[in-house]
């Protein structure tokens, strides 16, 4: 595992464990006891269970309609026999790729034997070998040469070759690729050559030697007999098909998966706003989705792949990240304050129409209208401003609500732009190398800055918000009870702890920026554009959802407590939305698949060389129809049936979904 | 509503769209990693003119790259309005000139791929809702997620090797020149858009099973006296073009098939429950008439809106297609421009792509607001 994850966990555990702690010794300073807590464990208890039993219950309910298709049985089955094929690739597979430099791990080295055997031949098992007769003569190597397979990748992650067993020596050719006789190596025992003179006189520095190998060690139990190796074939330069299609399964999943997961959240993101908010936004939005229908999925694509050619990482300035992690606490705070404020008045949400419920801000806007002239009613702008005094209504509510907000907003990417010049610079590029001094200084000054966030968001909440004091700590603690630990599995506590440890870590970094994506490389381009290209639908379907569901009666009810727009779209909105959601993304997987690998087909996909579906169908195109028809045929295949996979699957998840067949 | 209004309606909504293309072309334009000006001069950028700039100079100049980035969106959009299009530096002429050649050959596809394509999933889709929840409705859903799920360049490649390798009759003219290199020519054509024992003149539309009924006949090659000498009817073009076209279309038609038979099995099958499919039944009118009178006739008018994305579809499926039956469209040209990094080239794909898409959808929004009077209401 990644050294990265390993720290995250094991930060995260010390954190959640020090708070609780922490906490613990809080509440017995208050004389509140552990025990004191119990009903109200019992109750966090309760619910989770009560909430992971409802879920089961539906996925048993669903399943018993989902069994009644074949299809998606069929389906379902395909994806598991793909998923697993793609991670036991390195046992089931007969070669490996080769990992390089660049530590690709699904590239593999071109080799020199230029031969393409059809599946199932006999030649699978030859091998060649070359022998380096400079060194003999000269330097004194042993004539006795062992017969070794290429370096094939160990457990331990380094190159080796493994000793072959001879059969019998197929074909000798010296460094040009004429032949040679066979005579001039001798078979001395089974797993060495001896290299007479007369191969020490012949012209060049090297011979290669072919010879038919045992393949008892390559043996795979579930392969017929006598057809340990490529059963699919060899490809052009000689490597072992089967093998290639293997390791493809894994590039054509991940891509499938990452693509359709990001596409699904950034569409749903835009879909919501779009549907939710309507008017000008919604407007905006849908002509821009119009736009990017109007071009072929395809060409478009392919359109942000050339745009894309230059970025080789996606990084974020270090500012601009630490400030987004403070942001998201600092809004969390608030959120925490204000549930508490539930208990002397109503709602959470004042009538702004009453002035003193106006925050400072607020004032100052109406203020500022009062001064424009806006109280008479003759005037033009104060016709405009009635005539839309719902939609007037909603922008100072929303100026008046987060107006300091915004304000630390403003000034902190002001802060942020100048920031560089707090943080300390360092330019070695080993991240261990940070001095202590240095690391201390920027976990002061973040710290600084998480306590200066919460600090303003409670002042603005007392001064601004008219709330008491006494009530923002006596509820900041309620909130925090430590006798109930069920209390903590609350997603945004989870949520809290992660940007806190992730802040730890990006004040450990000595680079000025964050890398989002360290290596941008061509899948990462595809990936991307396929991302850029796919949005639109799933808006488009989400903001019809959500125009839908937004006419319900529990929105309303949910409006008129007073909860946020946020907390309405992705609480009560977005819930309901998922069915037709969970069906598209089913469905995405297999047409991203298909996409990535035309992509690839056409050149502009993935690195030559690598194991991708797209890029075998397009190297055994040379040969096609009549050369080598299996280099085309198999990956085509393993491209139709994982696509049709997932395909069938998100039918019968339709059927699932279709309220018709609910019971 | 009037249909007259309807129809002004639309062409006005379609101006911010074309508008918001040729916007998004531009800013793609402007992130791809290509300099235009030095693309343009290649090895002779440092030659001195006559005025005293460098090649490269001028080119900036004349291209407008030294101005700031608003004007030049001015300066893209007013060429685009008086036809200057740019000079692509892959095809070394002008881009639209380029496009005007490679869109009718892109269409002719489309449409034909279409027209084969429809009947098959419309026919495919009645039988599948007729017969419900039978054996031929779970083979033919079966066959229909297949077919989505094929990829469209494997399908082409595949069609290529059954029809040109394993069926047809040969002409022995034509096998006489093994068209992909490394094999024994094919009984049918699988590449290229025509026989190339003759030159198609060019003096017609564009779209070549018209064309070959207009333009004169030529003279065809005969490599058994190295002359040419045999002549050609009108029809013997039209058959040459359309064996050409075969394949290329009959593989968009597969690929399209299987979308068009669910949404035509839905939707009949929604027809089928309601009261005046019930009344009809009711009066005793024999099924068959029930369903191809009654049923069909409704049922195939949301159908109409899918054609319009069906379009769409296809000129994305032709950058595949045009790429292995090499013809020389529009999808082709998309993948040279983008390959080469044809800056001019990609704006200008982009763009007509867009708008041939944009035409049709209203095209079939117009026809779908004949059929169905309510549409025009909203």
């Amino acid at each position: 595992m990644n050294s990265f994850l390993i720290n995250f966990i094991l930060y995260f555990l010390v954190l959640t464990l020090s708070i609780f702690c922490l906490g613990l010794l809080y509440d017995r300073k208050n004389g509140r006891t552990w025990n004191d807590g119990s009903e109200d464990r019992k109750e966090g208890l309760n619910r989770l269970i009560q909430s992971w039993s409802q879920r089961l219950q539906d996925i048993r309910k669903s399943w018993k309609i989902f069994r009644r298709s074949i299809l998606a049985l069929v389906g379902l089955f395909l994806i598991i026999a793909v998923s697993t094929i793609s991670i036991f690739a390195d046992d089931i597979a007969v070669e490996h790729p080769y990992r390089n430099l660049q530590d690709t791990e699904d590239l593999w080295w071109i080799d020199n034997e230029p031969k393409r055997l059809e599946p199932f031949s006999e030649g699978c098992d030859w091998h060649e070998q070359s022998i380096d007769l400079f060194k003999i003569k000269n330097k004194g190597y042993p004539r006795y040469v062992t017969a070794v397979s290429d370096p094939v990748l160990t457990k331990n992650g380094s190159l080796s070759p493994n000793n072959l067993e001879i059969i019998t020596l197929v074909s000798i050719e010296d460094d040009l690729g004429y032949e040679l006789n066979n005579s001039i190596l001798i078979v001395h025992n089974e797993t060495t050559f001896f290299v007479t003179d007369d191969a020490l006189n012949v012209s060049g520095s090297k011979i290669w030697v072919m010879y038919e190998f045992n393949n008892e060690g390559m043996h795979h139990s579930w392969l017929p007999d006598g057809y340990d190796v490529c059963i699919m074939g060899t490809t052009n330069s000689g490597q072992d098909l089967f093998s290639k299609i293997l390791y493809g399964s894994r590039i054509s999943l991940k891509i499938g998966i990452t693509v359709a997961f990001l596409t699904v959240a950034l569409g749903t993101v835009i879909g919501s706003i779009s549907g939710y908010y309507g008017g000008v936004i919604d407007e905006l939005i849908m002509r821009l989705t119009d736009v990017f229908f109007a071009v072929p999925g395809l060409i478009l694509a392919m359109a942000f792949v050339a745009a894309l050619q230059n970025t080789t990482s996606m990084s974020l300035p270090m500012s601009a990240i630490s400030f987004l992690l403070l942001l998201f606490i600092c809004m969390s705070f608030r959120n925490i304050i204000d549930e508490m404020y539930s208990g002397e008045k109503p709602s959470t949400y004042l009538d702004i129409r009453n002035e003193e419920n106006l925050s400072l801000f607020g004032k100052f806007i109406k203020k500022l209208g009062i001064s424009f002239g806006l109280k008479s009613k003759t005037h033009f702008l104060s016709k405009i401003i009635n005539s839309n005094y719902l939609y007037y209504q909603r922008v100072i509510r929303f100026l008046s609500n987060y107006s300091t907000s915004i304000t630390i907003i403003i000034f902190f990417t002001i802060l942020g732009t100048y920031w560089g010049g707090i943080w300390p610079q360092n330019n070695s590029n080993n991240i261990d190398e940070v001095g202590l001094d240095t690391q201390l200084t920027r976990a002061l000054v973040l710290v600084s800055m998480s306590v200066l966030f919460i600090l303003v968001t409670i002042f603005d909440k007392v001064y601004t918000n008219g709330i008491k004091k006494e009530v923002i700590f006596q509820r900041m603690s309620a909130s925090v009870n430590f006798t109930n630990p069920f209390r903590f599995l609350a997603f945004r506590t989870i949520m809290i702890f992660i940007s806190v440890i992730l802040l730890i870590f990006v004040s450990k970094t000595s680079e000025s920026d964050f890398s989002v994506i360290r290596d941008f490389d061509r899948l990462w381009k595809i990936q991307a554009a396929l991302i850029l290209t796919g949005w639109p639908g799933y808006a488009r379907l989400i903001r019809g959802q959500v125009l839908y569901i937004r006419e319900m009666t529990f929105v309303e009810a949910a409006k008129s407590v007073g909860a946020p727009d946020g907390r309405i779209m992705f609480r009560h909105i977005l819930p309901s939305a998922w069915a037709p959601l969970l069906v598209a993304f089913t469905l995405d997987i297999g047409g991203t698949i298909l996409s990535a690998s035309g992509l690839s087909f056409i050149g502009l996909g993935a690195e030559p060389g690598t194991a991708e579906w797209g890029i075998l169908v397009a190297d055994g195109r040379k040969f096609f129809p009549n050369t080598g028809w299996w280099l085309v045929t198999f990956p085509g295949l393993a491209i139709l049936v994982t696509t049709l996979g997932f395909n069938l699957l998100g039918d019968g998840l339709r059927d699932i979904v279709d309220p018709k067949n609910k019971r | 509503m009037k249909l007259q209004e309807f129809i002004v309606r639309r062409l006005i909504l379609l101006i911010p769209v074309i508008w918001g293309v040729s916007v998004f072309t531009f800013a793609i334009a402007q992130v791809i990693p290509a300099d235009p000006a030095a693309a343009l001069c290649g090895e002779k950028c440092g030659v001195m003119g006559s005025n005293g700039l460098t090649a490269y100079e001028s080119n900036v100049i004349r291209l407008g790259l030294d101005k700031p980035i608003v004007e030049q969106y001015w300066i893209y959009v007013t060429n685009l309005l008086q036809g200057d299009w740019g000079e692509s530096v892959t095809f070394h002429r002008p881009v639209i000139e380029k496009l005007r050649d490679a869109a009718p050959i892109t269409l002719e596809m489309s449409f034909l791929s279409l027209a084969m394509g429809f009947p098959m999933g419309i026919s495919l889709g009645i039988l599948s809702a007729v017969w419900q929840d039978k054996l031929f409705d779970q083979v033919s859903r079966f066959v229909a997620i297949a077919f989505v799920s094929l990829p469209i360049f494997w399908l082409a490649m595949m069609f290529q090797y059954i029809f040109g390798t394993q069926v047809g009759i040969c002409d022995p003219i034509t096998q006489a020149l093994p068209l992909i290199p490394d094999t024994v020519g094919g009984c049918f054509p699988i590449y290229g858009r025509h026989d190339p024992t003759y030159t198609f003149p060019d003096t017609g539309t564009g779209f070549h099973l018209i064309d070959s009924w207009i333009v004169e006949e030529p003279t065809k090659y005969n490599p058994q006296t190295n002359q040419y000498e045999v002549s050609m009817s009108h029809w013997d073009m039209f058959a040459d073009t359309f064996k050409h076209l075969f394949l290329p279309c009959f593989t968009l038609a597969v690929a399209s098939t299987g979308g068009l038979l669910r949404y035509m099995r839905a939707s009949l099958l929604e027809v089928l429950n309601e009261d005046y499919v019930r009344t009809a039944r009711a009066k005793g009118i024999s099924e068959r008439r029930v369903i191809m009178v009654h049923a069909v006739r409704n049922a195939l008018v949301p159908i109409v809106t899918i054609l319009g994305f069906s379009i769409g579809g296809a000129i994305g499926g032709a950058v595949l297609t045009e790429t292995i039956f090499a013809f020389p469209g529009m999808g082709k040209t998309a993948v040279d421009a983008i390959v080469y990094l044809d800056f001019a080239m990609i704006m200008g794909v982009t763009l007509v792509t867009a708008i041939i898409f944009l035409l049709s959808n209203l095209l079939v929004d117009l026809s779908y607001a004949i059929v169905d009077p309510r549409v025009r209401l909203e």
